[in-house]
């Protein structure tokens, strides 16, 4: 796993206002966690060039299985482990 | 050895309709007295807090912008505001409470801090 | 490894140390829930729970009076048995939690209400324990409502 500088949590839609300030901020050494209802960025595509991931119990309680391949679908251990190996973590 | 905490507290709320931009105030002025280094961020509606003139008594709230403009006094290092969205709510040099930052949310903006946070 | 040792590697310390910070209320968000699975997975991987602080709308975690239907998760008996079992510090911030209703003995007899309604352990303090979380080492992490 690339270090991480900032790990951004996102759990709202998509058009929310702070789902686009999230997007805004990501840095090229960030990366992006969606859950709860930040998963619903997948169905409509999301367009990011910063590591991101999803959270599978999220994203399968929203019927939404097969992410586009650029989306890594993570446990609750796995955000663990990514929000200890992050420097910094903002949940919008 | 502690890392110090350089704090930033978003408020993106507009004020008087909810009552998460006062207790993000509460926040950064708690952070503020404990001596930590604690700035605050108006992004979204939440610009809106920083408009000069602000008569809450006829709906039965305290106007904070008393509160905002002690701020620095308090020990906030800096009230900073989206400078797009103060656009967006016509909020000029002639209407903005004075000491206010114009920025722009980036990277490089978040990358000054290592705490970030929303009060909801 | 030290902070200047990781400054000098460029690979910070992996955190060790959680603050959970809830500002979503139980059963108007999923925050609670979401908070409550982080914890878990969070204990399980040997990471350590300084403290839960409920700041706003997430002090009516700890509230004693939740009483949803019998097929549904009860969050704050969920949360109140985690912290118990882990012996985690759970606190609702004071200012948050008298505005809304919620109130331990000792603030039922200030302010002569007729009832207390503050879950054990949850305890009552003030954003003094979210700053002291702030100014350690410990990774603070925030759980608000989702939309």
């Amino acid at each position: 796993m690339a270090p991480i500088h900032t790990l951004h949590i996102l759990n709202k839609t998509p058009g929310h206002q702070r789902h686009e300030a999230c997007l805004a901020a990501l840095g090229p050494q960030d990366a992006l966690v969606l859950i709860e209802n930040g998963v619903l960025a997948l169905a409509k595509g999301l367009d990011t060039d910063v590591a991101c991931y999803a959270l599978m119990p999220d994203a399968s309680a929203r019927g939404i299985e097969d992410p586009a391949s650029e989306v890594t679908m993570v446990s609750f251990d796995d955000m663990v482990a990514l929000t200890s190996a992050a420097e910094n973590v903002i949940s919008w | 050895m502690s890392t110090p905490k350089r704090t930033l507290i978003i408020i993106d709320q507009a004020p008087y309709g909810s009552f998460e931009g006062r207790e993000a105030l509460d926040m950064a002025f708690s952070l503020a007295a404990f001596d930590q280094t604690v700035s605050i961020l108006f992004s979204g509606p939440g610009v809106n807090w920083l408009r000069k003139g602000q008569l809450a008594a006829d709906i039965h709230q305290k106007s904070v912008e008393k509160n905002l403009a002690a701020a620095p006094i308090f020990g906030v290092q800096a009230l900073l505001a989206n400078a797009a969205d103060c656009e967006l709510f016509n909020l000029t040099q002639d209407n903005l409470l004075e000491q206010v930052e114009l920025v722009k949310l980036t990277p490089e903006l978040t990358g000054q801090f290592n705490h970030i946070t929303f009060a909801g | 490894m030290t902070d200047a040792q990781s400054e000098l590697t460029g690979t910070p310390a992996h955190a060790g140390v959680f603050t959970l910070v809830i500002t979503g209320a139980p059963y108007s968000s999923q925050a609670p829930q979401t908070a409550l699975d982080f914890a878990r997975a969070a204990l399980k991987a040997g990471k350590q729970i300084d403290r839960v602080f409920l700041y706003g709308d997430g002090v009516h975690l700890a509230s004693a009076l939740l009483a949803p239907p019998s097929d549904e998760a009860n969050l704050a008996r969920a949360w109140a048995d985690l912290l118990t079992e882990h012996q985690i510090p759970g606190v609702a911030c004071i200012a948050s939690a008298l505005r809304r209703g919620l109130v331990d003995e000792s603030e039922q007899k200030r302010y002569q209400l007729p009832a207390s309604n503050l879950v054990a352990p949850f305890e009552i303090a003030g954003l003094g324990e979210w700053v002291a979380s702030t100014a350690s080492d410990s990774r603070v992490l925030y759980f608000h409502k989702g939309a």
